[in-house]
């Protein structure tokens, strides 16, 4: 018991920032792939009537999509600072597997809620499109209004990443 | 999915549709027509091209904007989540053909012929099958209540040949399920339509009771429940002049609407101008609709924008066949939607 317990203290630092990592890459991910779906329902019905909006309607349903981008980044760089991607892969204190873990919780939680909304919002916008497709350059701009909480997000991990000391 | 994320599609595909109502320019192009011929080829230039092959003669024009409005629900039908939401604009349909039947079968009691050319394609409830269950008299296979008030309707004709009172049971009838259609739909803003469409109903209703002198103890049974203006507010107004009535339900969304009529006008006026603001007033309280992506009343909004539309090409086609001056018909035209 005392050499299984000794065992997951050497490894809970690494256990951690995949932890991390998967929250970011699942969570971030997760609200892309939400995000893309409500806003690829609006372009399946725009598209029904009128195919030649694939243009306009695939550059607003790709907007969501980076979100998820956002959160893959982040765990390469949490898995690449902690030795994950690397043969020999460092050994980390608890405490600084808990840092790297927590460190990848801004991209998480922001690009999940931001992916869900961007989707909405680009929904939105592909039902203005349908009407005044010469409107595009407005309709990217609104749903891009949510992308910024997401890259606040993806900055602040990225910081707390490189703020941590191996 | 929950129920209001499905309506992602159908609201999407509705705003595309948008597209092929027509717009203001295309009404000022028909009303400017010399003929039905010219209506005709300006018509052919729009969405109703592909249903115009079947025309042969001016008396075809129906037949076009029936089938033109048949294909669009019939479209609607097959991508809005709730069926039962489309359902709910045929209902008149159905409640129409019901009173062409009753009729048919009361004229061949009184040696007529029987009227089943103005059976209307656009009911829910099949034609075929409607004049299958009464011919054989199958009431009970009858849809919406019908299947009781169906042989009342006959039984208090054979009693007193009064038509009015089965039309006004069958017009109850059709409020009643329309109510408990929209209650069953569970959306505040259907349900709040419908209720808005019941008090219109009533308020036209009343203006043409007032017309025949009914007072109000007479016209209270011509009134549909469920409305959100009080049946003991809305009633007393057919004994106060036709001014006062918007002051009287201030409190509503009707009162602009009611004293913007002007009450001045002869009863004929009145009455069309109220039915005028009435189908716009149907149409605004549900255009807000419009803007959110995911709202059922995106598909209301959408079908009497083009009832409104067919509505709107019948009267100037019916104007230019009888040559009725065309400022007289503008007066008339519906708003347009886009």
């Amino acid at each position: 018991m005392e050499t299984i317990l000794a065992t997951m203290a050497d490894q809970l630092g690494q256990m951690l920032v995949i932890l991390g990592a998967a929250l970011a890459v699942g969570f971030a991910g997760s609200g892309s792939a939400w995000g893309i779906g409500i806003a690829n329902e609006a372009a399946a019905g725009v598209m029904t009537e009128d195919p030649r909006k694939f243009g306009y309607a695939l550059v607003l349903l790709a907007l969501p999509g980076t979100q998820g981008i956002y959160g893959l980044l982040v765990a390469v760089l949490a898995m690449q600072k902690s030795g994950l991607l690397g043969a020999g892969g460092a050994v980390l204190t608890v405490w600084q597997g808990l840092g790297i873990c927590f460190a990848c919780l801004p991209i998480a939680i922001s690009g999940f809620y931001s992916a869900i909304w961007q989707g909405k919002s680009s929904a939105a916008t592909i039902l203005m499109i349908a009407k005044r497709p010469e409107q595009i350059g407005k309709a990217v701009i609104l749903p891009a209004m949510c992308e910024t909480y997401a890259v606040f997000g993806l900055l602040v991990s990225i910081l707390m990443l490189n703020g941590i000391r191996l | 999915m929950s129920n209001k994320e499905a309506y992602g599609y159908a609201v999407a595909r509705i705003r595309a549709m948008e597209q092929r109502l027509l717009d203001a320019a295309v009404f000022a192009r028909l009303l400017d027509a010399d003929d039905t011929a010219s209506i005709l080829k300006i018509l052919g230039e729009t969405s109703y091209a592909s249903v115009l092959t079947s025309v042969s003669g001016d008396t075809a024009f129906d037949k076009i904007l029936e089938t033109a409005l048949h294909d669009t629900y019939e479209e609607l039908d097959s991508f809005v989540p709730d069926k039962e939401l489309v359902s709910l604009l045929r209902l008149q349909y159905d409640f129409s053909n019901v009173k062409v039947m009753l009729k048919s079968i009361f004229n061949v009691r009184n040696g007529g012929k029987k009227r089943w050319d103005l059976l209307t394609s656009l009911a829910s409830y099949p034609v075929d099958r409607l004049i299958a269950d009464i011919e054989s008299e199958d009431y009970q296979l009858l849809p919406f209540g019908l299947n009781t008030l169906f042989p009342k309707c006959i039984s208090i004709w054979e009693q007193n040949r009064d038509v009015l009172e089965t039309e006004r049971l069958l017009d109850r009838q059709m409020f009643e399920v329309m109510l408990k259609e929209a209650e069953k739909l569970a959306m505040p803003e259907i349900l709040s339509w419908v209720r808005t469409r019941i008090d219109g109903e009533n308020i036209r209703s009343l203006l043409r009771l007032k017309r025949f002198g009914f007072d109000a103890a007479r016209a209270w049974p011509f009134m549909h429940e469920g409305g959100k203006i009080d049946l003991n507010i809305l009633v007393p107004m057919i004994s106060e002049p036709f001014e006062t009535w918007g002051r009287i339900v201030d409190f509503s969304d009707f009162s602009r609407m009611l004293a913007s009529i002007d009450g001045a006008a002869s009863f004929d006026d009145i009455i069309m101008d109220l039915e005028r603001d009435l189908d716009d007033f149907y149409l605004d309280s549900i255009a807000d609709s419009k803007y959110s992506p995911d709202a059922p009343g995106n598909v209301i909004a959408y079908l009497w924008a083009k009832e409104m539309e067919v509505k709107n090409i019948r009267m100037i086609i019916v104007s230019k066949t009888n040559k009725k001056d065309k400022d007289q018909v503008r007066r008339l035209l519906r708003h347009v939607y886009v």
